[in-house]
C-alpha cells in the first residue's frame, strides 16, 4: 500500500513540476514583450516617458532579473501562494482572479463529469440488454458522442435562449442583482448554469454510455460469463458481474478524458461568455497576460492531479486485484 | 512498471481520449485464431472478414455516410457554386435554390464555404490520428517489448503528456510560428492524444510477448524490433485500425475547438473556423443559424459515421459481438 | 464480494453528492469573497441605472489617471476632470476645471474655476493644478513628460496659476494637455514616490477616489463598475447640467457578440462596442426600433480614428516612392468599407485627417495629389517602382476580426495588381514587437489618436529621430524626411492662434505627405455608438442641434470631449 502511495506521489510531483516548469518558461519563451505591448495601450506621445514606463513596470513585474533567479523566485512565490501581478487587470492578483474564476468552473466540471459518468454508466449498462433502448439510446449517444462543443453549445444557446428565451443567453448571473442568500441571486446563478452544464454534460454523456453498452456487451460474451450460465446462474448475477468488470476500463477512461472534457470546458464557457476559468484563460491567451494563463494553468494542473488521485482510490476499492496486488498476494 | 499498474491495464479495454470511448482491446480473440462464425461459411479468414463486412448494417452505414462526405470534400470544391471566401452576393441572404445554405454576414456563400472546409477537417483529422497512432505505436511497442526502466520512464512520460492541459500548450507553441498550417495543427493532435493509445499498445505486448509463438520467433534468432513488427504487431492489426478510426474522430472534434477560439490554421477555412466567425461576426444574435448550424452538423455527421462504422468493425474482427 | 461493490456503490453515490454540493457551496462562500459581489447599495433599480459598456477591456482594478493603459471608464470624466473640454463636433474647447488661460509672451496664465470641492470637502486650488503641472518635470513616466523640459517655473497663487516656458514655447503640446489631462489632488499624489504615481491603482474598496467629478465610485465587482450621483458636483450650481439617473454601471466587454445580446435584451443602454451587424438592425427596425445611433443613416458613427496602412520604408520595395503609390491606388477601401463594415465606416480622406480636422485639410492639395482607387494606375506605378516580385506580408493582430477581413481584401487587391502579398496574423503581443523594432513588411494601424490640431497625427508620421527600439511607435514606418519634419516642429511651436501661419504650414506637410506617401490612409474606425431608447431617451444625436455630443464613452471622448454634456441630456424615456 504505501509502496503503492509513494510511486504514485512520486508521479504526481513530477507531472507536477515539469508542468510548473513548462508554466514558467511560457512567457519568457514567448515572442513579444508583454511590457511592451501593455505599453502600446498607454498610446503615449513621446519616447521619453515610454522609456521610463518601461523601466518602472519591467521592475513590477519582475522581468528585470537573471532567468535562473526567476526561476527560482517562480517556486518560492508559488510556494507562497503568490502568482505573481495580471497585466490584463492590472494591477490585480492573479491569486484573486483564479479564485474568483474557480468556483464556476467547478460548478460547471464537477456535476457534468461526475453525472454523465455515472448516468452514461448505468443507461449504457441498461441498454446493453434491452433492445428497445439500445435502439433509442445508441444512436443518440452516438450523436452527442460526436458533437462539437462548441456547436452543441451555440445550437443550444441560439434556439434555447436566443429564440424561445427561456434562459439566459450568456454570463454568469444576473445583471444589476447584488449577490447574497437571495433567491432572485441564487436564481440567477443557476438559470445562467444549465446551459453550459448541459452542454458539457450531455457530450459526455454519449460517450459514457456508448462505451458502456459496448463493454457490457463484451462482457457477457466473455468465456466466464458463458460459464456462469452454463452453471445456471441467475442472468441478474451475470450481468452485476458483466458491469463491474465493465467499470474498470471506464474509470481509467475517466483519468484519461478529464484533459479534452477541460478543453471541451474552455469552449463552452467561451461561448456562453461563462465567467469561469476557461473563460478567463481564453481572455488571458487573447490579451497575452502570461502571468494569468500561468495561474490558471497551474490551478488546473493541480485540478487534474487531485482528480486523477480521487481516481486511484476509487480504482484501488473497486478492483480487487489491485487490492490484492497491494497486500503483497499478486506481486 | 509495478504489477499494479499491469493489473490495472492488461485486461482493461482503453477507453481513448474520451468522450471517444468504444474500443475494446481485442483481448485474446484473434490471436488464437479466431472461431469461425456460426452461419455456415467455409473460405480464408481474410474472406470472412469481407463477407461478415458487407453484412454488417453498422459498417455499411457508417462507411456510406463517410464516404459520401469524403467525396465532397475531395471533389466537391470542384463543384462548389462560388469562390468560398469571396464576398460574392449580398450579406444575410437566407437559404435559396441559389445560395443552398445562404450567405454569411460578409456575403460569402455558406455551401461553398462548407465544401471548402470538409478537406481541412479531413486533413486534420488524418494527420492526428496517423501521429497519434505512429507515436503511440512506438511507445507502445517499446515500452511494452523491453519493460524494465525504459518502460518505466515511458510510463512516467506518458503520464506527464496526459497531465498536461493541451490546449494551454497550444497557445505557447503557435505564438512562435508566424502562421500556422492545418498540417502543423494535426501534428500537434497527433503529439499530444497518443497517451491512450500507447498505454493500450503496451498492455498488449506486455502479454503477448509471453506467448509460445512470440517465445517460438525469439528462438528462432529473430532480433526484438522483426518479432514486434513481424509477429505482435499483426496480431493487434485489427485493434490498431479500430483504434485510428477513433484517433481519426476525435482529432477532428479536436481541431474544431482550437478553429473556434481562434487557435486554427491563420489562412484556410475550416469547420470549427466557421462556428468560430459565426460566433464572432454575432450570427446568434443576427439569427443567422444557416451559417453555423451546417458546419457543426456535417461534424457530427462525419463522427458520429466514424463511430458507427467502428462498432460495425469492431463486430466484424470480432466473432462474439456478431448479431445472430 | 457483492457486498464490496455494494460498499463501492454507496462511495460513489457518497462521491456523486459530494461532487453536486461541493461547488454549490463554493458559490456561497465565493459570493462574500467577491466573484461577482457588489459593494455599496445592493440592488441598482432599473429605471434609475444607466447601463453603459464597450471601453473596458479588463475589470475595475484601477482608477488612477495617470495609469492610459489600464485605468477603468470613468477615472476621468466621471472622477477627475481636465482643465477644458474640446468639443470635436464644432471643433472648439470648453473651459472646465479652469474657467480661462492665455498666452503672454511665453509665459501662460490659467484661472482655475471658484468653487469646485474635492469629494472630501477640500476646495480645488492652484495648488493642485500647478502639482499636476510640475509632474511633468519630475516624474519622466507620466504621459504629458515630453513637456518637462520646455518648462522653466511654475508658480500658483490662489486659484491663479502661471506657467514660464523657454521660448518659442511648445503651443500646440500645451493646448493638448490642458484638456487630455486630468488634474489630480497634491493630497494624495504628492505623498507617492514617482513610480507609484503612475503604478499605483489609486483605488480601496469600497472608497471612492479623492476626485472633483460629477459621480462617486459606489461599487465593483469583476464584471462591472458602478458610480453615483455626486451631489456636491460644482457644474450643478454653475452649469446647470444634473444627470437625471442616479446610477451608471459601466460593464466589462464581454465578446461582441454578447454585447449585442446584451444590447438587444435591454441590458445595456447604452454601447461603445463594435457591433456587426448594426447596419442591418438599424434598416430592418422592427424588433429593433429601439435603437439609436448618431447619424440616423450609413455611416452611423462619428469618426474615431485612421486606419492607416503602414510600410517599412526603410527597405526595398517600400522605400520607393512609386511602389508605395502603387499601394495606395491599388486597395479598393470602398469594398472593405461596405463587405467588412456593412457600411458603418467612412474612407478616409487621402491625407488621413479626422473630420473634425476639415478646416486644416487643403482642399486643393487634396484634389492635385491626393490617391484614389485606380488598379491600371496602381499597375503603372507598380512598373516603375523596381519590385522584383518577391512576397511581402501584411500583418493585423490576432483575433481583431473586422481588420482580419479587411487585411484579407487588402491582400487579394494587391494580389490582382501583381504585389504578391500575404496576409498574416500574428499575434498582439508580437505585431508590437515588430512595430517597435521595425521588422516588418506593412501593417494596419491606427495609433494616431483624435485630437484637436493635425499637429500629433504629423507628429507620429514624421518623428525624427528614429530610435532603433522604437516603443512610443512614432514613425512606425521609418521614414526620414527632415524637411517635412522640420515644418511639423514650426506647426508646434506657432501659436494655436495664429490660423493663417499654421494653414500655411500644414499645407506644406500635406503636400509633401501627399506626393511622398510614407503611410496610406485607408478608413476611419467609427466612434461605435449604439442606444437603446427602452429606459433612457434624448441620446446623442445629428438630427438635433442640442443634442450634439460625443456619444461615447472611452478614455479621453469621456474626459475631455463632451460626453458629460451627452449623459446630462438623458432623460427617462417613461
Amino acid at each position: 500500500m504505501t509502496r503503492y502511495f509513494a510511486r504514485k506521489i512520486g508521479l504526481y510531483i513530477l507531472a507536477f513540476w515539469a508542468g510548473v516548469t513548462i508554466d514558467w518558461a511560457i512567457p519568457r519563451l514567448m515572442p513579444g514583450n508583454p511590457i511592451e505591448a501593455y505599453l502600446a495601450r498607454f498610446s503615449l506621445n513621446s519616447q521619453g516617458s515610454w522609456t521610463a514606463l518601461y523601466k518602472l513596470f519591467s521592475k513590477a513585474f519582475g522581468y528585470n532579473l537573471p532567468l535562473w533567479d526567476q526561476y527560482w523566485h517562480y517556486w518560492d512565490n508559488l510556494f507562497h501562494g503568490n502568482l505573481g501581478i495580471s497585466i490584463y487587470a492590472f494591477p490585480e492578483k492573479v491569486t484573486t482572479m483564479v479564485a474568483q474564476a474557480a468556483p464556476y468552473t467547478l460548478a460547471l466540471l464537477v456535476p457534468a463529469i461526475v453525472l454523465s459518468y455515472v448516468l452514461g454508466n448505468r443507461i449504457g449498462a441498461i441498454a446493453a440488454r434491452r433492445k428497445i433502448l439500445d435502439n433509442t439510446v445508441l444512436p443518440l449517444g452516438y450523436l452527442f458522442q460526436a458533437m462539437p462543443y462548441a456547436w452543441l453549445a451555440l445550437a443550444a444557446a441560439f434556439y434555447l435562449a436566443q429564440l424561445e428565451r427561456w434562459f439566459p443567453v450568456q454570463g454568469g448571473s444576473a445583471v444589476g442583482i447584488a449577490s447574497g442568500f437571495t433567491w432572485a441571486y441564487i436564481w440567477g446563478l443557476v438559470s445562467h448554469w444549465f446551459l453550459p452544464f448541459l452542454t458539457v454534460f450531455l457530450v459526455s454523456f454519449g460517450g459514457w454510455s456508448i462505451g458502456m453498452r459496448n463493454l457490457v456487451i463484451y462482457e457477457l460474451e466473455t468465456d466466464y460469463a458463458r460459464y456462469l450460465r452454463a452453471l445456471g446462474a441467475r442472468s441478474r448475477l451475470v450481468r452485476r458481474y458483466a458491469y463491474r468488470n465493465a467499470v474498470l476500463p471506464q474509470l481509467s477512461g475517466l483519468a484519461l478524458a478529464l484533459g479534452t472534457v477541460i478543453g471541451g470546458n474552455i469552449v463552452t464557457e467561451v461561448v456562453f461568455q461563462y465567467p469561469g476559468l476557461g473563460h478567463l484563460i481564453y481572455i488571458a491567451a487573447t490579451d497575452q497576460d502570461y502571468s494569468l494563463l500561468q495561474g490558471i494553468f497551474i490551478f488546473i494542473i493541480a485540478g487534474v492531479l487531485v482528480a486523477n488521485f480521487l481516481i486511484d482510490i476509487v480504482y484501488i476499492v473497486i478492483d480487487p486485484r489491485t487490492r490484492l496486488s497491494m497486500q503483497g498476494a499478486v506481486a | 512498471m509495478s504489477d499494479v499498474d499491469q493489473a490495472a491495464t492488461s485486461s482493461a479495454p482503453v477507453a481513448p481520449g474520451a468522450p471517444l470511448t468504444g474500443v475494446r482491446a481485442p483481448g485474446a480473440a484473434p490471436v488464437g485464431g479466431a472461431p469461425l462464425g456460426r452461419k455456415a461459411y467455409s473460405g480464408g479468414r481474410r474472406w470472412e472478414f469481407l463477407y461478415f463486412a458487407v453484412r454488417n448494417k453498422k459498417l455499411v452505414l457508417g462507411l456510406g455516410v463517410e464516404i459520401i462526405f469524403v467525396l465532397a470534400a475531395i471533389i466537391g470544391p470542384y463543384f462548389a457554386p462560388y469562390p468560398p471566401k469571396q464576398f460574392v452576393a449580398p450579406a444575410f441572404l437566407h437559404p435559396s435554390a441559389k445560395h443552398l445554405f445562404g450567405t454569411s454576414y460578409f456575403g460569402q456563400d455558406v455551401f461553398s464555404l462548407l465544401l471548402y472546409s470538409l478537406r481541412n477537417s479531413y486533413l486534420v483529422g488524418f494527420l492526428g490520428a496517423a501521429f497519434a497512432g505512429v507515436i503511440g505505436l512506438g511507445i507502445g511497442f517499446i515500452a511494452g517489448w523491453r519493460g524494465g526502466w525504459l518502460d518505466e520512464i515511458l510510463q512516467t512520460f506518458t503520464y506527464i503528456v496526459v497531465m498536461i492541459p493541451s490546449l494551454v500548450l497550444l497557445i505557447v507553441i503557435g505564438a512562435y510560428l508566424k502562421s500556422h498550417s492545418a498540417f502543423f495543427e494535426g501534428v500537434f493532435i497527433g503529439v499530444t492524444t497518443w497517451p491512450w493509445v500507447a498505454r493500450a499498445v503496451r498492455a498488449q505486448t506486455f502479454t503477448l510477448r509471453q506467448r509460445d509463438f512470440v517465445d517460438l520467433a525469439r528462438l528462432s534468432g529473430k532480433r526484438g524490433p522483426a518479432i514486434v513488427l513481424k509477429d505482435i504487431a499483426p496480431n493487434m492489426a485489427s485493434y490498431i485500425l479500430l483504434a485510428f478510426i477513433l484517433l481519426f474522430g476525435s482529432s477532428m472534434l479536436i481541431a474544431v475547438n482550437y478553429d473556434f477560439l481562434g487557435l486554427g490554421p491563420t489562412s484556410g477555412i475550416s469547420l470549427g473556423d466557421m462556428l468560430n466567425l459565426a460566433e464572432l461576426w454575432s450570427g446568434l444574435q443576427l439569427h443567422l443559424w444557416w451559417w453555423f448550424i451546417p458546419p457543426g452538423a456535417a461534424m457530427t455527421i462525419m463522427v458520429a459515421a466514424l463511430l458507427v462504422a467502428n462498432v460495425g468493425l469492431d463486430e466484424v474482427f470480432n466473432p462474439k459481438l456478431r448479431e445472430t | 464480494m457483492i457486498n464490496k461493490t455494494r460498499a463501492a456503490i454507496r462511495l460513489g453515490t457518497a462521491l456523486t453528492a459530494a461532487a453536486l454540493v461541493a461547488p454549490m457551496m463554493s458559490f456561497v462562500a465565493s459570493g462574500s469573497a467577491g466573484a461577482t459581489a457588489l459593494h455599496g447599495p445592493t440592488n441598482f433599480p432599473r429605471n434609475e441605472t444607466l447601463y453603459t459598456s464597450g471601453t473596458a477591456y479588463s475589470p475595475p482594478t484601477n482608477f488612477n489617471p495617470l495609469d492610459g493603459g489600464s485605468r477603468y471608464t470613468g477615472t476621468v470624466g466621471l472622477l477627475y476632470e481636465p482643465l477644458f473640454l474640446y468639443n470635436p463636433i464644432s471643433n472648439k474647447y470648453i473651459p472646465w476645471l479652469a474657467t480661462s488661460g492665455n498666452w503672454s509672451g511665453s509665459t501662460y496664465t490659467l484661472h482655475v474655476r471658484n468653487g469646485v470641492k474635492w469629494s472630501n470637502g477640500t476646495p480645488l486650488t492652484g495648488a493642485d493644478v500647478a502639482f499636476t503641472i510640475g509632474l511633468a518635470k519630475t516624474n519622466p513616466a507620466v504621459g504629458y513628460s515630453s513637456l518637462g523640459p520646455f518648462i522653466n517655473s511654475i508658480s500658483a497663487s490662489g486659484n491663479t496659476v502661471t506657467v514660464n516656458f523657454k521660448s518659442p514655447p511648445p503651443y500646440t503640446d500645451w493646448q493638448d494637455f490642458l484638456w487630455q489631462n486630468a488634474v489630480l489632488p497634491k493630497a494624495v499624489f504628492s505623498k507617492l514616490s514617482a513610480s507609484e504615481q503612475v503604478t499605483s491603482a489609486n483605488y480601496t474598496r469600497g472608497k471612492s477616489p479623492m476626485a472633483t467629478g460629477p459621480m462617486l465610485l459606489v461599487s465593483t465587482s469583476q464584471t462591472q463598475a458602478c458610480y453615483e450621483d455626486n451631489p456636491n458636483w460644482w457644474g450643478i450650481k454653475q452649469l446647470g447640467l444634473k444627470f437625471h439617473f442616479k446610477y451608471l454601471c459601466d460593464i466589462v466587454n464581454g465578446s461582441n457578440s454578447v454585447e449585442l445580446s446584451a444590447l438587444l435584451s435591454n441590458n445595456i443602454d447604452w454601447s461603445n462596442n463594435f457591433l456587426p451587424g448594426i447596419n442591418t438592425l438599424m434598416t430592418t427596425g422592427g424588433d429593433s426600433s429601439f435603437l439609436t445611433t448618431y447619424y440616423p443613416k450609413s455611416p452611423y458613427m462619428l469618426s474615431a480614428n485612421t486606419v492607416w496602412l503602414e510600410m517599412n520604408t526603410t527597405k526595398a520595395p517600400f522605400s520607393n516612392v512609386n511602389f508605395r503609390k502603387a499601394v495606395a491606388y491599388g486597395i479598393n477601401t470602398q469594398s472593405i468599407v461596405s463587405g467588412v463594415y456593412d457600411g458603418i465606416v467612412k474612407a478616409a480622406n487621402p491625407t488621413g485627417l479626422l473630420p473634425n480636422l476639415g478646416s486644416y485639410i487643403n482642399k486643393s492639395v487634396v484634389s492635385k495629389y491626393g490617391f484614389h482607387y485606380d488598379p491600371s494606375l496602381a499597375k503603372k506605378y507598380l512598373a516603375k517602382s523596381g519590385y522584383k516580385g518577391q512576397t511581402l506580408t501584411i500583418e493585423v493582430p490576432d483575433g481583431w476580426t473586422d481588420w482580419m477581413a479587411a487585411d484579407d481584401i487588402i491582400a487579394q487587391d494587391l494580389n490582382s495588381i501583381g504585389i504578391k502579398v500575404n496576409a498574416i496574423t500574428p499575434s498582439a503581443n508580437e505585431r508590437t514587437q515588430h512595430m517597435i523594432s521595425g521588422n516588418f513588411d506593412m501593417v494596419l494601424d491606427n495609433n494616431a489618436q483624435a485630437d484637436a490640431t493635425p499637429w500629433s497625427y504629423f507628429d507620429r508620421v514624421y518623428q525624427l529621430p528614429i530610435p532603433k527600439s522604437n516603443g512610443a511607435q512614432l514613425n512606425v514606418e521609418r521614414f526620414s524626411d527632415p524637411a517635412t519634419w522640420a515644418l511639423v516642429q514650426k506647426a508646434a511651436t506657432t501659436p494655436t492662434t495664429d490660423k493663417t501661419a499654421l494653414d500655411g504650414i500644414y499645407s506644406q506637410i500635406e503636400t509633401s505627405f501627399l506626393q511622398k506617401l510614407p503611410e496610406v490612409p485607408l478608413w476611419y474606425n467609427g466612434a461605435w455608438f449604439q442606444g437603446n431608447t427602452t429606459y433612457w431617451k434624448n441620446y446623442p444625436s445629428s438630427t438635433n442641434p442640442s443634442l450634439q455630443y460625443t456619444p461615447v464613452m472611452w478614455g479621453n471622448w469621456l474626459g475631455a470631449m463632451t460626453t458629460v454634456y451627452a449623459l446630462a441630456n438623458l432623460r427617462p424615456a417613461k
